[in-house]
């Protein structure tokens, strides 16, 4: 549908869910940039990728290999989510009670598919920030799920790649801002290693 | 406190009098009532409004004499009164509606040659009851805004005479897209039909024509019917809103006429998705429906139907309401008992029996179907409309080496 004149000077947009980006973990563990749109409490906050796009979202699928109930009074878990270029930290606590659940019925190893938040954060003022990932929801899958995120994934990276090198969107200059000394054809080089762990 | 803008907005009212008032000395005045007298800001501006009202000689709203017709009252159209103006009309009583409250009389839609305007009666008022259908000359009244929408108000300063005349009005059904909030009338079709989400709702939907979709409610009322699915309506002076920025059509004042055949809607063609299911909403899984003719609604767990009250009788459906996601937009799902059926291998009768046999009862089936489908890749097919994929089928992806070579050949390409 397209925007039309009654739409002008409109204060909010109707509703639209964040998308959940497709990263794979050597790209996301580059992470060192985080910002917010807007002004209020609940503007979303976006974790800027590397290679050029905001991300509120991620959708994820890996090997759970370990997980970690911590916490008395506030309990939370911790697990690791291994895909073909590295590891992503997940977490779930009890803010989201759901997840919570899910993760503590999973038995690792299992392939799984999550779908959470991407954060930074620093464990003291002197280290650099670490990413992980709030987890929504996280579930048991089976490999071909798995194949088919990596596809997915290496797709979606090849075209931030694309646009980074045209210096279409408008994160690109942002990111090229933050991220001066990566070159975005490193991360090619990983999605031809990731797509080539996969057997045929 | 700043009182710049209310003295800004009590000046222009008046200036549209042709009045000149002193900006600085409103403003005094609205800081001494406030600041010194605790008045509320809102009973303060319509107290100074009212003092300057008196000042000029021009009708009170509140005085209970009723002033009559005051100097600056002018003879306008409808289409040409704004907000702030004191008006006569003339003009057709187009429709009536039960008032929102005690204080108000009457309620309803008014219209010329030239538009339309919501109008209320104060109770205060004791104007003589108008009647639907007929034209009336409406001497003083205001016109101001509720939420934005102007409307005109019949006070105690208004005279109302009924005229002979019996031109029947009728009005040009606009398209969907050149709604705006007010009145509006338009040639549409009923696309969907959602659950009501209030116990007097009746029925609420979606309405689409070439140009655009909205939203529409049908509040329960005597001699009220619910729209038919599928079917083309011209529907005449509906008041049109705005809720959380997006127009919405409610027919409680509106005249339907339910038309033959069929027309084109702007979602035409189907579309396919392809992406990941990133979350499984609550009310999917097995549901219970009513079981009225015509109904269907999904029943609370008490088996409670909006409408129809507690349905002990009710049938059995499954669905699955989420997100699916391509990684560069998230679109709302909606999928019916037989695409669930055949993306989850899980039939109708087996779901009711896990319902009917399981601790966690119909839980267990939403936990089941939540399990076999979140986070998996599937192609959804179906009808797009105002955000919101009607799927007709739906299923997983399989792992195409073709594909995978593809990217290969692209990753590896240019190193």
């Amino acid at each position: 549908m397209s925007m039309n004149a009654r739409e002008v000077g409109k204060k909010d947009a109707p509703f639209e869910r964040e998308p959940a980006r497709r990263v794979f973990a050597a790209e996301l563990r580059e992470c060192r940039y985080q910002f917010k749109e807007g002004e209020e409490e609940k503007s979303p906050t976006f974790v800027l990728l590397p290679t050029g796009e905001r991300s509120n979202r991620i959708y994820l699928v890996g090997t759970l290999t370990e997980k970690q109930r911590q916490g008395e009074q506030n309990l939370f878990y911790r697990g690791r989510v291994v895909d073909p270029t590295g590891t992503f930290f997940v977490m779930a606590g009890s803010y989201q009670p759901e997840a919570m659940q899910q993760i503590a019925k999973i038995e690792t190893p299992a392939f799984v598919a999550v779908v959470g938040k991407p954060n930074l954060y620093q464990k003291d003022p002197a280290s650099s920030p670490l990413v992980s990932v709030r987890i929504e929801s996280i579930n048991v899958v089976d490999k071909e799920t798995r194949d088919l995120w990596v596809l997915d994934t290496a797709a979606r990276t090849l075209d931030r790649i694309d646009a980074h090198a045209k210096g279409e969107g408008k994160d690109i200059e942002k990111a090229k801002e933050q991220y001066p000394t990566l070159d975005p054809a490193v991360f090619k080089k990983m999605a031809y290693e990731a797509l080539a762990q996969i057997r045929i | 406190m700043d009182y710049s803008e209310t003295a800004q907005r009590i000046s222009r009212k008046f200036s549209q009098k042709n009045q000149t008032v002193d900006v600085l000395k409103i403003e005094g005045k609205l800081r001494r009532l406030v600041d010194e007298f605790g008045v509320l800001p809102s009973e303060a501006e319509r107290s100074v409004t009212n003092e300057l009202l008196k000042e000029f000689n021009l009708p009170v709203v509140t005085s209970s004499g009723g002033s009559g017709p005051g100097g600056a009252t002018e003879q306008k159209k409808i289409a040409d009164a704004i907000p702030g103006d004191w008006v006569t009309i003339e003009a057709r009583v187009v429709s009536l509606s039960t008032p929102a409250s005690a204080a108000i009389a009457q309620s309803g839609i008014l219209a010329d040659e030239s538009g339309e305007i919501r109008f209320v009666v104060w109770a205060k008022a004791n104007a003589p009851a108008m009647a639907e259908g007929l034209w009336y000359r409406i001497e003083s009244a205001v016109v101001d805004e509720y939420r934005g929408i102007p409307s005109l108000k019949v006070h105690s300063g208004t005279t109302i005479k009924e005229l002979g005349t019996a031109n029947p009005l009728i009005p040009v059904p606009a398209q969907v897209i050149d709604l705006h909030t007010g009145v509006g009338s338009v040639r549409a079709k009923v696309v969907q039909e959602w659950d009501v989400t209030h116990e007097r709702m009746l029925q609420q939907g979606l309405l689409a024509d070439e140009t655009g979709t909205i939203k529409f409610v049908l509040w329960k009322e005597p001699g009220k019917e619910r729209l038919e699915i599928g079917s083309v309506y011209s529907i005449f002076y509906a008041l049109v809103d705005e809720y959380n920025s997006r127009l919405s059509l409610n027919l409680s004042t509106a005249t339907l006429m339910q038309e033959e055949g069929d027309m084109p809607t702007i979602s035409g063609g189907d579309v396919a998705i392809r992406g990941a299911i990133v979350h499984i909403a609550p009310g999917s899984g097995i549901i219970k429906r009513c079981p009225v003719e015509g109904c269907n609604r999904a029943l609370s767990r008490q088996n409670y139907c909006p409408i129809h009250e507690i349905q002990p009788k009710f049938v059995y459906d499954l669905r699955i309401k989420g997100w699916l996601d391509d990684g560069e937009k998230t679109h709302n799902i909606l999928l019916q008992r037989d695409v669930v059926e055949s993306l989850t291998k899980i039939p109708l009768d087996a779901a009711v029996q896990i319902a009917e046999n399981n601790p966690l009862g119909m839980d267990e089936v939403f936990l089941r179907m939540r399990d076999a489908l979140l986070g998996r890749y599937v192609i959804c097919r179906g009808r797009e409309i105002d955000n919101r994929l009607l799927v007709n089928s739906c299923e997983r992806l399989t792992f195409e080496s073709g594909e995978h070579s593809a990217l290969l050949n692209r990753a590896g390409g240019a190193s």
